[in-house]
């Protein structure tokens, strides 16, 4: 039986702070780290996963946080075939930026497949967005899951429906 | 710019790239890795296969090629941890008879990353703490507010208990002096009328006025001899016996109580509550009186006690209201019937019921009444025609009179 195997590039964005490498660093090796230590310019990994008869290499480009000062590169979007939107549930500042993030991606490199997570849900009583910004996103058609890079919560899943979603 | 001489040139490269890592590739149009060459293994790329596809030998490039503008940066890659490379694209002239080829030079900038991050992470940590301070801050700000607002509500409940307060002080101050004003008339009255008269809150019934009354004075024969003659303990007994057995009746026939003195008792109609048959009241209380007391004498008698009972009864205008001073008022009633009854009281032998001639006229009807002749009573000039009355007309009227008056 043959087995088609697949490269794909899917970047990582969001403010930052947020659980971007917290939440590749759980995907690819299954661990969480209290330590905050900033991405500078971009860190590249890669996950293998099997879809089906497919193998596909996820190549995950995790982007330096936006900021005020630091504005995103979309340079590094080039060629990307999906992206992960991050937000942090604890700072809604987040996830107006992830929104406005979403806009300029789309501007410049079209409509791409993309997952909304809202992190840090194992911190959910410091919370400030609500259930009602989540389902409002939802009835848009949007992909919004809570997770939390600490537990594992929502990780796996979200990688594992943007591949789907991303191999055709 | 001047030309340096090649020795320069080699010892400033040999400098540059001592501790830089620097690898480069070369890729053809099929996006076939070509030659490459440098410090492949910095990059974990020494197992590089040539003429095999790039992309699936060097993930980072996925998606990046072919270019599209000449040069091109993508910078500060993390390819392998701990190690950080510029990627500098770009396509040379061509030149060989083949098609453009593609380079990609990777250039070491570790250090200026890690110097960069340093930089950032003061600025990320700041930024932290500040939007930390702020969310503390509208925490603070929203608990003060919520200690604000219950601190209204308490005040506005403390207002309202004092509000409260105030009203049940006055209830209470309302109460107390209602009491006080029943008290006060429930020394003259029987109870029940001094709460019906309470009620009605008239106050001007204790004021000073004239009215008609019938008057009743009773007292025992020969009381004053067995006081001198008896233990006070007895004296005391018997009089405890007599007034128990006569005050309920005075108040059975709503009459006002007036005072009691030792044996003596005084008391009258139609005041202050009115009556329109005060004089056949009288009469009938003082027939109650006499059998009641004629029960007690029976006792007495067989203790030795030689004691009788006697009563007079008058009726006419008299001064009512309260007499007295602050603390020690009465309600009481002056006048020149009430003298009449007392001095009639007096004459009367033990068993008798003496009352004047317009009391007799009155209870004509109801009553057994035997002339006795005049008598001279003390400060009247003329003598007085006086009736005894010796029983009622039916023993059973008194009851069913009763019952038909009881209110």
């Amino acid at each position: 039986m043959s087995v088609s195997v697949q490269q794909k590039k899917i970047c990582m964005l969001g403010g930052f702070s947020v659980g971007k490498t917290s939440l590749v660093k759980r995907y690819v090796e299954s661990v969480f780290s209290e330590a905050y230590l900033t991405t500078v310019g971009v860190k590249i990994d890669k996950k293998t996963v099997t879809l089906g008869d497919k193998t596909v290499h996820l190549i995950l480009w995790d982007l330096a946080g936006e900021d005020d000062m630091a504005s995103l590169r979309l340079s590094y979007m080039r060629g990307s075939a999906g992206y992960v939107l991050v937000a942090d549930g604890t700072r809604p500042a987040t996830l107006e930026m992830a929104l406005s993030l979403r806009k300029r991606v789309e501007t410049e490199h079209g409509p791409l497949p993309f997952a909304l997570l809202i992190n840090k849900n194992d911190l959910r009583e410091q919370w400030a967005v609500t259930d009602d910004d989540l389902e409002k996103l939802r009835s848009d058609g949007w992909w919004v899951r809570s997770s939390s890079a600490r537990t594992g919560e929502g990780v796996d899943d979200a990688f594992a429906d943007l591949a789907a979603r991303v191999v055709r | 710019m001047e030309t340096l001489p090649a020795h320069v040139i080699e010892r400033l490269q040999a400098l540059i790239f001592a501790d830089r890592a620097v690898a480069w590739l070369r890729v053809d149009e099929a996006l076939t890795l070509v030659d490459a060459g440098g410090n492949l293994e910095a990059y974990a790329l020494g197992e590089l296969s040539l003429g095999a596809p790039v992309v699936d030998q060097v993930a980072v490039l996925e998606g990046l090629l072919p270019i599209i503008e000449s040069p091109y940066l993508v910078p500060s890659v993390e390819i392998v941890k701990g190690r950080v490379a510029d990627l500098h694209f770009w396509q040379d002239e061509p030149g060989d008879g083949g098609g453009p080829a593609t380079w990609i030079a990777l250039v070491d900038v570790t250090s200026e990353r890690d110097m960069a991050r340093r930089l950032q992470q003061k600025a990320y940590d700041m930024t932290l703490l500040q939007e930390r301070e702020a969310a503390l801050n509208r925490q603070l700000e929203a608990a003060n507010a919520a200690l604000l607002a219950t601190q209204r509500e308490l005040e506005a409940s403390r207002d309202e208990l004092a509000r409260w307060n105030k009203l049940l002080e006055e209830r209470v101050a309302a109460q107390v002096a209602e009491i006080e004003r029943i008290n006060k008339l429930k020394r003259f009255l029987a109870p029940s009328i001094a709460e019906l008269l309470v009620s009605s809150g008239d106050e001007n019934i204790l004021q000073r006025h004239r009215r008609d009354i019938a008057t009743l004075f009773c007292d025992l024969r020969g009381f004053t001899a067995f006081s001198e003659s008896a233990e006070p303990e007895e004296v005391s007994e018997l009089l405890q016996d007599y007034h128990a057995a006569l005050v309920p009746l005075i108040q059975s026939f709503e009459g006002t109580l007036d005072r009691f003195v030792g044996d003596g008792l005084m008391v009258f109609f139609n005041d202050p509550m009115p009556c329109p048959d005060s004089a056949e009241r009288a009469v009938r209380l003082a027939v109650a009186m006499r059998e009641a007391v004629a029960a007690l004498a029976g006792a007495w008698r067989k203790r030795g006690y030689q004691v009788g009972f006697g009563i007079g009864i008058a009726q006419g205008f008299a001064t009512l209201g309260q007499i007295g001073f602050e603390g020690r008022f009465d309600y009481s009633a002056i006048g020149t019937v009430v003298n009449t009854a007392a001095r009639l009281c007096e004459a009367a032998s033990d068993g008798q019921i003496l009352v004047t001639s317009r009391v007799a006229t009155a209870v004509g009807d109801v009553a057994e009444l035997a002339s006795i002749g005049e008598l001279t009573i003390k400060g009247l000039r003329r003598p007085l025609p006086v009736f005894n009355v010796t029983a009622l007309k039916s023993a059973d009227h008194q009851v069913i009179w009763l019952n038909r008056q009881t209110r």
